[in-house]
C-alpha cells in the first residue's frame, strides 16, 4: 500500500518537502531580505514537515546514559496559510505545547523541518534567525506567570524593542507602548502600573500587546483563554479576531476547548500522542470526522443543551492515554480504539486522504491517519 | 429535604478589608437529586460548599449568619465532634485536584481503609478488603494489586476515581463535588462524570455539583443555582433555565457560548469584570455589567423573586429577561 509504512520504521526516512518552495539564500542579507517579503493571503507562510521532538530519559547521576525517550512530537506535518487560524486540539500530553515551542524555536527539533517563507528556521542562525523571531510571536496560557511581577506594564510591552530597536526608535517607545495598550482595549494611562494591579483578562490583554509589539506575521497562541473566567473568555476571543483582521495576522491556536477552537479556526488539526490524527477545515473535522479519536473526542464534549442529553450518542473511551515514553506500535490510538485490528498494530497509518474518499468531493475527503477511516457524524447526533 | 441552606453569609478578613464571599445563599437539595451550582471564580460557590461541609478555614473566614439544615438539623449549632461524625459518613466531598487532596505518603489502600476503621471500627484486615472492593466499584483495573500504590502512581483520571471511591465509601446521603472533572481531559471527564452519575443513581444520593461549565451542567444536573458575587441570582430546573433564562447574567453566560450558526461573527461578551468581594457594588451586584440596568438596580438589591413554583430570579426585571 502506498500510504503505509512498516511499524517501527521512522516516518521521516523519506525527506518530505512536498509543497514547499524552498528558498536557498546564499548570504545572510539575502536570507533576511527574503524573510521580510510579504506573503499573499491564502499562500502558505509556515510549513512543518515531519517534525520530531524526543526528550531523552537518562539514568545515573555522574555518568548519564540515555535509557529511552519521551516521544512528545513524533513526525507531524502541516501548513499554515497567511491570514488563517489553524486550531490544534488534543488532550494533555499529546504534544501540542511542544509543537508551539518548536515553532518558536524555543526547543531544538530532534528531526524535521519548519519552513517559514520557504526557509528552514531550524537551521537558521544570526540575523536571519533574529528576523524570524521578530515575525513569529507567542501568547501564553497563564497570564499570572508569563508577566514579570517586578516590571511595569510599559517595560513588559516595550521589552521586545530592546532586542529589536529597529522597530521602534528609543524616543518613540513610550508612545508606541501606549498605542499598543489602546489597541488591546486597556487605558494607555496604565503604562506605569504593575501586573498585580490587573485582573486575569486584563493581564492576558497585556500579553497580547507584548505579542503584537514587533508587528509579527504569525502568532502562536497556547491555550490563551483557558485560564480566564467564562464571561471574560468571549472578550479576549473577540479581541484576538479583531486584531487578526486589523494586522493581517496568521494564528496557530492551541486549545483543548473544542467549541472555542471551532469558533475561531478556519482549519483544525487533531493531535494524539505526538502525531496528527486528522486535519481539515472546521466543517470537515466537526461535521465529518473520519478518525475514531476525533469522533470520540467530539462526542465526549458536554453540550450546553439539556434537551440533547437523552438522544446523544456518546463514545466513552476506555483507559487512559498511553505514556509517550512507550507508545503503542503502529497506530498510537489502537489501544483505546473500538475498531482496532491486527493491521493497526503492524502498520502505522499515514496522515493522508483515505483511499475510499479520494475520488469523492464529499467533506470526508480530508487527511486522516486511520486504516479504517469512515464518516460518523457525532455532533449532529446531539 | 436532605439539605437546606438558608440565607448563609460568610466573610473573610483580608488586608484589603472584609471580603463578602457569601451574601445570603439559599438552596435545597433532595435525596437522589443533582443540583448544579454554577459560577465564576470568586462567586462564592466553593466557600458555600466548605461551610456546608464544615471545613471552612476560620479564621480568616467567619460565618456571620444563616442556617445549614441537614435532615432538618442545623449543622452550625453542632459541636465539632458531632459534625465530624456526620462528615465523611453522611456527607462527603470530592475535590477538584485529587493529587493535592490525597495524602502522598500513604497508599491509596490505607487512605480508603481509614474511612472504615475510623467511622465504623472495622478491623484493619476487613477494611483493606473493603478498600479493594471500592476500587473495583469505581473500575480501577487490577484493584487488588493497585491498592498498595501511592497516589502519584495513578493517572489523573484514576486518582479522581479514588477520590470518588473515598467519598462514597460509607454511602453518604449527600455528596458535594467541587469541579470534579475540571483538571481532567475531555475523554476522561466523560468517563468520570458517567461513573459519578451511575453511583449517584444506585445509592440515591443527593449531589451538589459545583462547576463553571454550562456543558457539564446540561449533561447531568436536575436543577441549577447560578451564583454571582456571593448570591444566588437564578435558580431553576435545568431545562427551563437553558430554554429561557430569567436573569441577565445567566442570559449573558448562555449567549457567550460559541455557537455554530454564529461562526465568523463576534461572540456575545458580558462587558466588564466580576466585582471585587471587598467592594461589591450597591443595589444589584451585577448592575455595572448589565445591559438592562436602570436606576432602581443601582440602589435596591433585588430579592429572589418567585418566577414560578420551581424557579426564582434575583432581577427586578426578570419578566423582561424571560421574554428575551
Amino acid at each position: 500500500m502506498a500510504d503505509t509504512t512498516k511499524a517501527g520504521e521512522p516516518t521521516d526516512a523519506t525527506p518530505n518537502v512536498s509543497g514547499v518552495q524552498v528558498v536557498e539564500a546564499e548570504s545572510e542579507e539575502q536570507a533576511v531580505a527574503a524573510l521580510d517579503e510579504p506573503v499573499e493571503r491564502g499562500e502558505p507562510i509556515l510549513q512543518v514537515r515531519n517534525l520530531v521532538k524526543h526528550f531523552p530519559l537518562t539514568q545515573g547521576i555522574l555518568i548519564k546514559r540515555q535509557v529511552g525517550a519521551v516521544k512528545a512530537v513524533d513526525g507531524i506535518s502541516f501548513d499554515l496559510y497567511q491570514g488563517e487560524t489553524l486550531g490544534i486540539v488534543g488532550e494533555s500530553g499529546c504534544g501540542k505545547s511542544t509543537v508551539a515551542k518548536l515553532l518558536m524555536n524555543l526547543e531544538r527539533a530532534t528531526a524535521g523541518e519548519i519552513f517559514y517563507k520557504g526557509q528552514d528556521i531550524t537551521k537558521l542562525s544570526g540575523r536571519a534567525l533574529k528576523a524570524v523571531r521578530r515575525n513569529i510571536q507567542m501568547i501564553f496560557q497563564d497570564p499570572y506567570t508569563s508577566l514579570n511581577p517586578r516590571m511595569t506594564v510599559g517595560d513588559i510591552i516595550g521589552e521586545p524593542f530592546d532586542i529589536h530597536p529597529e522597530v521602534a526608535p528609543k524616543g518613540d517607545r513610550r508612545r508606541r507602548v501606549q498605542e499598543l495598550l489602546d489597541v488591546v482595549g486597556l487605558n494607555p494611562e496604565y503604562i506605569n502600573r504593575y501586573p498585580h494591579q490587573f485582573s486575569g483578562g486584563q493581564r492576558q490583554r497585556i500579553g497580547i500587546a507584548r505579542g503584537l509589539a514587533l508587528n509579527p506575521e504569525v502568532i502562536i497562541c497556547d491555550e490563551p483563554v483557558s485560564a480566564l473566567d467564562v464571561s471574560v473568555q468571549a472578550q479576549v476571543i473577540n479581541l484576538m479576531e479583531r486584531l487578526q483582521d486589523e494586522f493581517n495576522l496568521s494564528y496557530i491556536f492551541i486549545a483543548h476547548d473544542l467549541s472555542i477552537v471551532r469558533h475561531i479556526s478556519d482549519r483544525v488539526g487533531v493531535m494524539y500522542l505526538g502525531r496528527m490524527a486528522e486535519i481539515g477545515t472546521d466543517e470537515q473535522i466537526y461535521e465529518h470526522p473520519t478518525h475514531p479519536y476525533t469522533q470520540a473526542l467530539l462526542s465526549a464534549v458536554p453540550v450546553p443543551d439539556p434537551d440533547a442529553r437523552e438522544h446523544r450518542e456518546r463514545i466513552i473511551l476506555t483507559g487512559d492515554v498511553p505514556s509517550p515514553a512507550n507508545p503503542p506500535s503502529g497506530c498510537r490510538f489502537r489501544t483505546r480504539c473500538w475498531k482496532a485490528q491486527d493491521k493497526c498494530a503492524e502498520e502505522t497509518p499515514l496522515l493522508a486522504i483515505p483511499e475510499r474518499f479520494k475520488s469523492s468531493d464529499s467533506p470526508a475527503a480530508h487527511e486522516s491517519a486511520c486504516h479504517f477511516a469512515e464518516e460518523k457524524d457525532v455532533v449532529h447526533a446531539a | 429535604m436532605l439539605l437546606e441552606v438558608r440565607d448563609l453569609r460568610v466573610e473573610f478578613r483580608t488586608r484589603e478589608g472584609v471580603a463578602h464571599a457569601v451574601n445570603g445563599v439559599t438552596y435545597q437539595v433532595d435525596a437522589g437529586e443533582t443540583l448544579a451550582v454554577l459560577g465564576e471564580s470568586g462567586s462564592g460557590k466553593s466557600v458555600t460548599a466548605q461551610a456546608v461541609m464544615g471545613i471552612l478555614d476560620m479564621p480568616p473566614g467567619r460565618i456571620t449568619g444563616g442556617e445549614i439544615l441537614f435532615r432538618g438539623q442545623d449543622l452550625l449549632k453542632l459541636k465539632e465532634d458531632e459534625r465530624r461524625r456526620i462528615r465523611g459518613a453522611e456527607m462527603a466531598m470530592i475535590f477538584q485536584d485529587a493529587l493535592s487532596a490525597l495524602n502522598p505518603v500513604l497508599t491509596v489502600g490505607d487512605q480508603l481503609a481509614e474511612m472504615f476503621v475510623v467511622h465504623r471500627g472495622t478491623s484493619r484486615k476487613d477494611a483493606r478488603a473493603r478498600a479493594v472492593e471500592l476500587m473495583d466499584r469505581v473500575r480501577i483495573p487490577a484493584a487488588a494489586q493497585r491498592v498498595r500504590d501511592y497516589p502519584h502512581q495513578f493517572s489523573g483520571g484514576m486518582r479522581q476515581r479514588i477520590m470518588i471511591a473515598m467519598a462514597l465509601a460509607l454511602e453518604p446521603a449527600l455528596v458535594i463535588a467541587d469541579e470534579p472533572t475540571t483538571a481532567l481531559d475531555v475523554t476522561v471527564q466523560a468517563q468520570v462524570m458517567d461513573l459519578l452519575a451511575e453511583l449517584r443513581r444506585e445509592y440515591r444520593m443527593g449531589l451538589v455539583l459545583i462547576t463553571h461549565d454550562l456543558g457539564v451542567v446540561a449533561d447531568v444536573a436536575d436543577r441549577i443555582a447560578v451564583m454571582y458575587a456571593g448570591r444566588i441570582v437564578e435558580s431553576a430546573p435545568v431545562h427551563d433555565l437553558y430554554k429561557a433564562p430569567a436573569h441577565p447574567y445567566t442570559r449573558g453566560l448562555l449567549d457567550s457560548i460559541p455557537r455554530l450558526d454564529l461562526k465568523g461573527r463576534e461572540l456575545y461578551a458580558i462587558k466588564g469584570l466580576p466585582p471585587s468581594l471587598t467592594r461589591i457594588p450597591p443595589g444589584c451586584a451585577f448592575h455595572p455589567r448589565c445591559p438592562m440596568a436602570r436606576d432602581v438596580c443601582r440602589t435596591d438589591p433585588p430579592p429572589l423573586y418567585e418566577v414560578d413554583q420551581r424557579r426564582g430570579s434575583a432581577c427586578h426585571f426578570w419578566r423582561e429577561c424571560l421574554d428575551g
